[in-house]
């Protein structure tokens, strides 16, 4: 529903609305991951822009010494973030609560580093990702930002519906139940490290992808790419979309790609001058986390359904 | 032999300051059971505050105290606003996460605000003693009557903490609403404000960090500082190192942590230094899950 109105109006809009619509595609993936690792298996995670990061290397990797399709590149960044989290998520079963907080914050600050180490990373410059043009038979005015926004789209889309279908099957509810009481769900059956750790290895992937999406909108990757304020914000946006949601990842997609437009026009308000301009988007952001977390934890959907099971309730009474 | 001398200095130093911050993390930990991510926003808000008050007073020292003191109150008005209403109203799957989240974006507050109000302002802070090494047969050590001056806070702070939770009443409460907040209350503690009280110190340690390390390193303040990432992220390393449960675990892990980087700064490559905090993070719970002081949980099916 949401993604055929998406490309309806990804035709009509400007050059950069087609952009932010491409990040907006990107911010649903790697949204989708935390809510999934998060809302739905109880872990927490400070460290997914290590993630995005693998899967943006590998991808861009893929691309340039392979030359492989994009298609494929996408499908190797999926594979090699979801195995880098199979090791991780292993090591992360053990662990709880801060201990886990803990270990995903070293990685997200250590790992982009690493490619300071390896010349065949690039550096601090980082690499270039060159997608390609987009096929021929879109005719010729059809810009290349629209062709990302398209990919970008369409694998957004594909991937949230197949986690959607994930958390509705078997898995969704195990790692529910391991969330809401780990030792009655292992009581029933259930292996709670196993469980724990497919979580973060399916997150990774999805983190992967989201990452490959990143890489191809900036069209780079360099370690300054995946800085930690980028885990910070996506936590920030599951938050804002309600962590046991995915139906709501829109919100905190839309909150993220629109918050540093709403603060560039106050601080033109305001004169822009230097230390506004580029504070300001933070200090919404932080804002507005605060303020969700204290008055509706659960974010706006769920709390939606609360209200109207309330007034049901009611009405039956 | 004075590289290697010189590298244990180095990591002592530095391995202070993060064990004061790893303390500070401890005691929140201990008193609400929250990882408290707005430390290092704290202590940087605090270091301004002193930077402020050296402008005013032209003392060091009275800053550093000006500044624990408003540390530790904005570190228990925190506690008193946000976690109080967070734990009121949260329930539901969130509510293991809610004060993590909370706590990164007070960090975000803090940080965005003192961008905002003092980013264009050039803020330094000389260390009030010497900070030139001392000599020593014609070598010049990586020790200075400054770095004496944090190793030796660092250990006051320690034994000062040791005393007060050991040897008085309100270490007794500190530690009874720690461990058994119901049972606790039942005997007459004040659950609600010793809590305030374990963040406040917390704060006032925070800031003592971010005071002495600021002069430590480029003495340049500013919001969004390498220093104080290093003090936010190694400070937590350390604790989780440490085991988060205990004072002694903090120090250990800080150390620790200072002298195992102090030899990749020395031997290795300064680029390496946050993958090195990762690897000896994993390899410490991976082999002991529960951090190096931790207790193991209990059996509890």
């Amino acid at each position: 529903m949401i993604g055929i109105v998406l490309f309806l109006v990804g035709n009509r809009v400007d050059e950069l609305r087609v952009y932010e619509g491409a990040t907006l595609a990107m911010y649903v993936v790697a949204i989708a991951s935390i809510i999934l690792l998060t809302g739905y298996s109880g872990q927490v995670s400070l460290g997914h822009g290590a993630l995005l990061a693998i899967g943006g290397y590998s991808a861009v990797l893929a691309r340039n010494y392979w030359s492989l399709p994009i298609w494929l590149c996408f499908a190797v960044a999926v594979l090699t973030a979801a195995a880098a989290g199979a090791v991780l998520g292993t090591a992360a079963a053990r662990l709880s609560g801060p201990y886990l907080a803990g270990t995903t914050l070293a990685l997200a600050v250590g790992l982009p580093s690493i490619a300071n180490q390896f010349s065949f990373l690039g550096g601090e410059q980082g690499l270039l990702f060159d997608v390609g043009v987009p096929p021929n038979s879109l005719g010729a005015d059809f810009s290349p930002y629209k062709w990302y926004f398209w990919i970008a789209a369409s694998a957004a889309l594909v991937m949230v519906w197949w986690l959607q279908n994930i958390l509705r099957s078997r898995y969704g509810r195990t790692w529910r139940a391991v969330r809401g009481d780990e030792i009655a769900a292992q009581l029933a059956g259930i292996h709670a490290g196993k469980s724990k750790a497919l979580a973060f290895t399916v997150s990774s992937g999805v983190a992967g992808l989201a990452g490959a999406l990143l890489a191809m909108t900036i069209g780079t990757v360099s370690p300054s790419a995946f800085p930690l304020t980028l885990s910070f914000s996506l936590l920030t946006g599951a938050v804002l979309s309600g962590v046991t949601t995915l139906p709501g990842v829109m919100i905190g997609a839309v909150t993220l790609v629109a918050t540093p437009e709403i603060a560039g026009a106050i601080s033109h308000r305001l004169g822009n001058s230097g230390g506004v301009t580029t504070n300001l988007p933070g200090l919404l952001v932080s804002a507005l986390l605060i303020l969700v977390v204290m008055l509706i934890p659960n974010g706006p959907v769920e709390q939606l359904r609360s209200v109207r099971v309330r007034r049901n309730a009611n009405i039956h009474r | 032999m004075f590289t290697l001398i010189n590298t244990i200095l180095i990591g002592l130093t530095s391995g202070s300051v993060y064990a004061l911050m790893a303390i500070a993390l401890v005691l929140v930990w201990r008193s609400t059971r929250v990882v408290n991510f707005a430390q290092a926003g704290q202590a940087l808000l605090s270091t301004y505050i002193g930077f402020e008050c050296i402008g005013r007073f032209h003392s060091f020292w009275v800053a550093l105290i000006v500044a624990m003191i408003l540390g530790a109150a904005v570190s228990a008005l925190i506690e008193v606003i946000f976690m109080r209403t967070l734990f009121k109203r949260n329930t539901g799957p969130i509510a293991g996460v809610a004060p993590i989240i909370a706590t990164l974006g007070l960090l975000g507050i803090i940080r965005g605000g003192i961008g905002i109000f003092m980013g264009g302002k050039e803020a330094i802070i000389r260390p009030p003693l010497s900070n030139v090494g001392f000599t020593v047969a014609g070598h010049t050590l990586a020790f200075s009557p400054f770095k004496l001056v944090i190793v030796s806070a660092v250990l006051v702070m320690m034994i000062g903490l040791s005393v007060v939770f050991t040897k008085t009443n309100i270490g007794l409460a500190l530690r009874a609403s720690a461990y058994a907040p119901e049972i606790a209350r039942l005997a007459g503690v004040k659950v609600d404000a010793i809590r305030t009280l374990g963040w406040s110190i917390a704060g006032a340690a925070g800031a003592a960090a971010g005071m002495l390390q600021t002069p430590n390193g480029t003495g340049a303040l500013s919001p969004d500082s390498l220093e104080f990432s290093l003090l936010l992220v190694f400070g937590f390393i350390a604790a989780v190192i440490g085991g988060l449960e205990s004072l002694i675990g903090a120090v250990i892990g800080g150390l620790l942590l200072g002298l195992v980087l102090a030899v990749v700064l020395m031997y290795v490559n300064a680029t390496l230094l946050f993958v090195t905090a990762f690897v000896l993070l994993i390899v410490v719970l991976l082999v002991r899950p529960q951090g190096i002081m931790g207790k193991k949980a209990g059996r509890r099916a």
